[in-house]
């Protein structure tokens, strides 16, 4: 990765702490037990600095609740190529999302042709040049039914279009790219939960720190990107989520995962319209 | 995990070929990072590939917010590429409790373990504990299984 990355990443990433900088964290000595994240500054506790998980993480936990019909989540018409930007951000993160379904579903003509679909959708944005050996990698592990490695080259695939828009200078973009796939994963998690609900998996859908990241970040967008109609959707209907995902250690109940599941299907139906 | 390895040794061939003095980059950092990651690779941890870093004074902390998810365990590796510094990164939940299962320090790197109890947000602290620059350069990666 570029120094530039860090450097942009560590600005996004690292705020200072002196609200606990008189914690005893001596050389060699134990953590403290407790810190008080009341005294963080505020920044630290508005998630500016939130890391966005890659597919593969919710998904690597989905393995292991079970199994669930793949095929039935997987959406497989390819949605036509929007010809605004930001809704081209946005389907390129619901692809790359769709292709963790397809993985799971076990499914290597689908993962090719979305495959194919990053490549095209990163030459509508300008980033291609940062895919194309991960699209490629993606068709031939996906040949060759080498799932694991699939999942690595989508996650790889998601930072490389991320990490071409920031070299572009198109970070709200970049955003928008983990928002579309945020959406997509959601989506499909709310439908695996609901099929065979149990406190463990809704729990998964217990975000606050990602919901409000997206709802800061969308907030701060520059008005032609929050202008765009699907955009401006998202903004609107993202906060309704809020309410549903419940405090830490609250359960998260069966008729709020079908909300969830509601509103994001709404969502992603806005992102990619099947034809 | 073959690629993971070439993507190490690169960084290590790229920091020989840096001057010792005056080019310490996060890059740098990095390579430490990574290189405290590789034993657990071999455990079937995936690293992803993005990275987080800075520069920080001693005794100052930094806080990162990350969405981690009941069900997988992580690794979080920090590294820094001064010589004598002595760095560490801590993981608390919401509610500020120390949650990590294992931690360690050791020459230009640390490291903590969570198997998250809850599925939510946590809060990574990093720290530069001791060195001889004005300022230091750190870098973070992670993994999952």
């Amino acid at each position: 990765m570029k120094h530039r990355d860090f450097l942009l990443s560590a600005t996004m990433a690292a705020l200072t702490l002196p609200g606990i900088g008189a914690m005893p964290l001596a050389m060699g000595q134990e953590p403290r037990q407790h810190i008080d994240v009341g005294k963080l500054p505020q920044q630290a506790t508005l998630v500016e600095d939130v890391i966005v998980p890659m597919p593969s993480e919710v998904f690597g936990v989905l393995d292991k609740l079970g199994s669930p019909n793949w095929h039935d989540v997987l959406r497989p018409d390819k949605p036509p190529v929007p010809s605004a930007r930001p809704e081209t951000a946005l389907l390129l993160g619901n692809v790359i999302a769709e292709g963790f379904i397809a993985v799971e579903a076990q499914e290597p003509e689908q993962v090719k042709k979305i495959g194919r679909t990053v490549l095209e959708l990163s030459k509508a944005m300008g980033v291609s040049k940062a895919v194309v050996a991960r699209s490629s990698a993606i068709i031939e592990f996906a040949d060759k039914k080498d799932w694991p490695r699939v999942r690595r080259e989508l996650d790889g695939a998601l930072t490389d279009v991320k990490q071409g828009m920031d070299e572009l200078h198109d970070e709200e973009l970049a955003q928008l790219v983990s928002l579309g796939g945020w959406l997509r994963g959601t989506e499909a998690l709310a439908q695996v939960v609901k099929r065979n609900y149990t406190k463990d998996s809704a729990g998964l859908l217990h975000q606050p720190a990602l919901l409000d990241y997206f709802d800061r970040r969308l907030a701060h967008m520059a008005p032609r990107l929050r202008s765009d109609e699907v955009v401006a959707k998202i903004q609107k209907r993202l906060p309704e989520i809020r309410p549903l995902i419940g405090e830490a250690d609250s359960e998260i109940s069966q008729q709020s995962v079908e909300q969830i599941r509601e509103i994001v299907h709404d969502l992603v139906n806005a992102i990619a319209p099947i034809p | 995990m073959k690629a993971f390895h070439k993507f190490v040794l690169a960084f290590f061939c790229l920091s020989l070929l840096l001057p010792a003095h005056g080019w310490a980059t996060i890059d740098d950092a990095l390579s430490f990072a990574l290189e405290a990651a590789d034993p657990y690779v071999k455990e079937g941890f995936t690293v992803r590939e993005d990275y987080w870093g800075g520069d920080l004074p001693v005794k100052q902390q930094k806080a990162i917010v990350h969405q981690l998810f009941k069900g997988n365990e992580y690794w979080f590796w920090m590294g820094t590429d001064v010589e004598n510094a002595r760095v560490s990164v801590h993981i608390y939940d919401s509610d500020g409790n120390l949650a990590e299962v294992e931690h360690w320090q050791k020459p230009h790197m640390a490291a903590a373990r969570i198997v998250p109890k809850t599925t939510g947000s946590y809060y990574l602290i990093v720290e530069i504990e001791k060195s001889d620059r004005e300022r230091t350069h750190w870098s973070l990666a992670y993994g999952f299984r």
